[in-house]
């Protein structure tokens, strides 16, 4: 059983509870994004911080841009993007549904983040991708409140999320996977999780989450949390303040050591 | 071109089939349930079989070849188009005294991280030919 389900659910937007509850149709705005509704339930959603269907789509080389334009010029109009996509056989069913609920998951999980501003509602928007698969706006907010408890069980450092991605070398003996290499290699020390997102055409919280992994692997450096402001009068000597960051793989070795000797 | 409903839909008619999802192993996300979850929470059976999803399609040693390969990569080197694509782990099965627990990894042709969890009845289920129809709705999840 997961926390979320034995404590009373705090609602994660009221406005799209109530929505739902009235069987809305429209788009839900935030600042980090848009939340597309059909007689309640979530068909599509949006976010400036995740990398759309478009270039998930199109990233790994499955489909060409040329179709996925040629998709929205042909179909967007009429807002049957999606449909045209399947019908003229660039992309298999299952695929879609796949990519989108992947693509609906990375936005809310954005959208509805905290401090995301105030909500407007616009009553009868649509989006031209069109209708491919709803999902209740309950399971929305419980997937995108699990997600938030996901990172930090991982490891508990958002600083990690926003900050730009440093590789470490691996330890030796450690094993770096062929997933973790492909955003070891494109992490160039600038890119942020959100920037490798997009380069890697993988949903956004997914990089999240492989950079929480990573960093708690010791494979990519932690940043420093800002330093707490010095306590006039109670200064403490140099060698307690002037500490370096743990050396996380080097602990965890430590660690698995010790339990293994016990 | 059959979508996720229909997919595990066909899974749960297999005999002794007595649970279905289609769980992404990268989050713990299940994107479709059918029947029942061993737990009676399919979110919760999602994230664990997740876990252990996550775990065969990673670790070095059921990937020998491929990712020595791709250790060989000169630094820089731009992978080709879908090079982290399919995991190179087919299936898994868990065997419990009650039941089998099949888990048929994904392809699609974007960057992906999808699985299909069919939970089978040890007495009335048929582990080979459930072996042999996932491997089938899996591929027909791609199919165009």
């Amino acid at each position: 059983m997961t926390a979320a389900t034995a404590t009373p659910a705090t609602a994660v937007s009221p406005l799209l509870t109530r929505l739902a509850a009235e069987r809305a149709t429209g788009a839900l705005l935030r600042d980090r994004g848009t939340l597309f509704l059909e007689h309640g339930r979530v068909v599509h959603a949006e976010s400036p911080s995740t990398p759309g269907l478009g270039v998930l789509l199109t990233t790994g080389g499955g489909l060409a841009p040329e179709r996925w334009n040629e998709a929205i010029d042909q179909a967007g109009a009429r807002r049957q993007v999606a449909r045209f996509l399947v019908d003229s056989g660039g992309l298999a069913g299952g695929e879609l549904e796949i990519c989108q609920l992947a693509a609906i998951f990375d936005a809310a999980f954005f959208a509805l983040s905290p401090g995301s501003g105030p909500s407007r509602f616009r009553r009868g928007a649509t989006h031209w991708i069109g209708s491919v698969r709803s999902v209740p706006a309950a399971a929305v907010e419980r997937e995108t409140r699990r997600r938030r408890e996901l990172l930090d069980a991982v490891w508990p450092y958002p600083r990690l999320d926003t900050a730009p991605v440093v590789p470490r070398p691996a330890a030796p003996g450690q094993t770096v996977t062929a997933r973790q290499r492909l955003l070891l290699r494109h992490a160039d020390g600038v890119r942020t999780p959100a920037d490798l997102a997009w380069v890697l055409g993988r949903p956004a919280f997914h990089t999240l989450l492989d950079v929480r992994r990573l960093a708690a692997a010791g494979l990519v450096e932690t940043p420093h949390e800002p330093a707490p402001a010095p306590v006039a009068g109670a200064s403490l000597p140099d060698w307690m303040t002037q500490t370096q960051t743990p050396d996380v793989a080097l602990l965890r070795r430590l660690r698995d050591a010790l339990e293994a000797s016990l | 071109m059959p979508g996720i409903d229909e997919c595990l839909l066909e899974a749960m008619a297999l005999p002794g089939a007595r649970g279905a999802a289609l769980v992404d192993w990268s989050s713990g996300l299940a994107l479709g349930t059918a029947g029942d979850s061993p737990v009676g929470d399919h979110e919760t059976t999602a994230a664990e079989t997740a876990e252990l999803a996550r775990a065969a399609a990673e670790y070095e040693s059921f990937a020998p070849g491929e990712s020595r390969a791709e250790a060989a990569c000169a630094p820089g080197a731009e992978p080709g188009p879908g090079a982290a694509a399919g995991p190179p782990v087919e299936d898994l099965i868990v065997t419990t005294r009650t039941g089998y627990h099949v888990l048929r990894f994904v392809e699609t042709s974007f960057d992906s991280s999808v699985f299909l969890h069919l939970w089978l009845d040890r007495a009335d289920g048929n582990l080979a030919l459930a072996r042999h129809r996932l491997r089938t709705l899996a591929e027909g999840l791609v199919l165009r």
